[in-house]
């Protein structure tokens, strides 16, 4: 999953000649995080045409959505921003749990606590936020004291520029909850960062060709991080820190303001078949819940610990859920952390 | 009666636009000025119940779990002032003595390098901040020219300090300074400097006491509409900055996004909207008073 700028800057419109138009289905949906491939087999099958504009970060698409942009079918937003979006009345119910291809996806991945049955959305894909390192610079490196010595060295480091995800990373070392909302807790994960915040260079999503080119020794970032790695192993590692890391998980949900409804429940049928969960994992590198899916998966995809990693490890991910007005802890410690220097 | 008619021409001309400018300006900033005392909705937005603490977190009155007074606000503020300030001045440096160069190149020449002054516009601001990265960054080609020449042993630190984002905001203001000083600067006699050296005045006097006060108002366009935008913008120090020099067009993007506080960003907004029409009327001020003072 590449999460960047691009995101927030592009909007590219996917429209592949259908051979007969059949309608239309607008997704929204993160940058980078379907494989186009997957858009071009709908379109092949359904003739309908697809649009794909790109958001950065689910607040952005939240803002979007209740500002009053219309004319969007699908969103992908994370759990938590799924439960938000269902209790304002921002989501269809699409029935989705029901389908008998349903069947395909593993019950552990209905988590958002408004949707216990499916109703509305299908969970999509996720994956762990971990670590991304050169090489050369990082040599072998096994989780975050690790990567914050590196800065201690004199060596750089980049921390996403994502209030939850870098005071998780606090939360982690210090052994509380990612999702905790007592204040000396989020204030003692935001110092964890603070007393570490020499060595970091930046906060950014755009870490990678930096990492790459030896500029920073190592970025937080997430598991999409193993499209690059496979494109230069040689240089580039990915992992998943031995203390533990968050994940993350996005679900494919209807709008209530959708405006091609059945197009959009159409879509999220067809993306139930399992080759086509596969399809899209070759070319994300990210976890799919749909588990025959598993099975079509190319193996160096499969078997790579840190896309699917083995029980004990998914056992110390931890994932965001919505804090509602305890956000404003976070965003304090934020301003905090970004001023400390 | 025909005078009547043209008044009643002239008022259905500007009746358009200044319906435009009501609606679409000034009626964001009058949201904007109403929000920044609701309280925050839950999930962005506003609930309408009045709210004072989005400025008491700036201003100092401010403790409870949710709200509390943080000096580093106006420590934001003021690092900003200073970030921007610096623009100016640098661009400044920059485009006073091209401005005096260009005004005297023949025609051909001179429309060329006006041409090339405006023609970064013609490219998306982000891919040229992302070219500043891929120049200013340890491996960039700057530090490879400099070290290829000898001139420095280990790379610069700039990419990601403030330096790179002064060097950011410069770039892409130098067109803003650039066109009012030319405007002031083409404006200028070129007999009034050779009246002046053959009164006797030397290089120095003639540039303080003729050349000076005669381009003022370009120099005074130029950094007021430079330092504006320079204050407020947050692309660059989130690209060239790193998110790391926090200005204060960051904080009020962070509140509407990342941390859904809509009205604490628009208490942000206000104040330094207030800011910035403080230094405007005092600047304004110090320009008249510059002017009445009498000529020796």
């Amino acid at each position: 999953m590449t999460r960047t700028m691009t995101g927030l800057l592009t909007s590219i419109a996917l429209v592949p000649c259908a051979a007969a138009a059949q309608g239309q289905l607008n997704l929204y949906n993160w940058g980078d995080y379907i494989n186009p491939a997957v858009l071009e087999r709908f379109t092949d099958e359904t003739g309908i045409e697809v649009t794909l504009d790109t958001y950065g970060s689910n607040e952005e698409m939240l803002a979007k959505i209740q500002a009053g942009a219309t004319g969007y079918d699908i969103v992908f937003p994370s759990v938590h921003m799924h439960d938000i979006m269902f209790q304002l009345g921002l989501l269809a119910e699409t029935d989705i749990g029901s389908h008998p291809d349903f069947d395909n996806i593993d019950p552990q991945f209905v988590r958002a606590q408004t949707d216990p049955d499916a109703e509305y959305c299908l969970p999509y894909a996720w994956g762990n936020v971990g670590i991304v390192y050169n090489k050369a610079l990082a040599g072998d490196i096994s989780g975050w004291s690790d990567f914050f010595a590196l800065g201690e060295d004199g060596k750089k480091i980049i921390l996403l520029d994502d209030l939850r995800e870098t005071i998780g990373i606090g939360h982690i070392m210090n052994g509380t909850s990612v999702n905790s909302t007592d204040e000396t807790e989020v204030e003692a994960a935001a110092q964890y960062v603070i007393d570490h915040v020499d060595g970091v260079s930046a906060f950014s999503y755009d870490s990678i060709p930096l990492v790459q080119s030896g500029d920073v020794a190592a970025a937080h970032w997430y598991v999409g991080a193993n499209i690059f790695v496979q494109e230069a192993p040689d240089t580039l590692g990915y992992i998943i820190p031995e203390e533990g890391a968050t994940m993350y998980q996005e679900d494919m949900c209807v709008l209530e303001s959708a405006p091609n409804k059945e197009n959009a429940i159409r879509f999220l049928e067809f993306y139930l078949q399992p080759e086509i969960a596969a399809l899209n994992v070759e070319q994300q590198l990210n976890g799919t819940p749909n588990v025959p899916a598993l099975d079509l998966i190319p193996g160096r995809i499969a078997d790579n610990p840190t896309i699917y990693p083995p029980q004990d490890m998914i056992d110390k991910l931890q994932i965001f859920t919505d804090l509602g007005r305890d956000l404003q802890l976070y965003n304090r410690e934020w301003t905090r952390i970004k001023t400390a220097q | 009666m025909l005078k009547r008619r043209k008044t009643l021409a002239l008022l259905a001309l500007l009746g358009a636009p200044t319906a435009f400018l009501l609606v679409f300006f000034m009626g964001p900033l009058v949201i904007m000025a109403i929000y920044s005392w609701l309280t925050p909705g839950l999930y962005g937005g506003v609930e309408w119940e009045l709210f004072h603490l989005n400025y008491g977190r700036i201003l100092g009155w401010a403790n409870t779990r949710y709200d509390q007074f943080d000096p580093v606000y106006l420590t934001i503020f003021l690092r900003s002032l200073r970030l921007a300030a610096l623009t100016v001045l640098s661009a400044l440096v920059i485009c006073y003595p091209a401005a005096f160069w260009i005004s005297r190149m023949r025609p051909a020449r001179r429309n060329l390098a006006l041409f090339a002054i405006t023609l970064p516009f013609f490219v998306s601001l982000i891919v040229r901040l992302f070219a500043w990265v891929l120049i200013l960054r340890p491996t960039g080609f700057l530090n490879q020219a400099l070290m290829g020449l000898g001139l420095i042993e280990t790379p610069l630190e700039i990419i990601y300090t403030d330096a790179a984002v002064i060097i950011g905001m410069t770039y892409i203001f130098i067109p803003f300074m650039f066109l009012p000083l030319y405007a002031s600067v083409e404006k200028l006699d070129p007999a009034l400097i050779e009246a002046s050296g053959d009164l006797g005045a030397t290089r120095l006097q003639t540039f303080l006491r003729v050349i000076l006060p005669a381009t003022a108002p370009g120099i005074a366009a130029g950094a007021v509409i430079t330092f504006i935008p320079a204050l407020g913008n947050f692309i660059v120090p989130s690209v060239l900055g790193g998110a790391k020099v926090l200005m204060i067009g960051n904080l009020i993007e962070q509140q509407f996004l990342s941390a859904r506080n809509w009205p604490f960003g628009a208490a942000l907004a206000m104040l330094l909207m207030a800011g910035v029409l403080i230094l405007l009327m005092a600047q304004l001020r110090l320009a008249r008073a510059a002017q009445g003072e009498p000529r020796r």
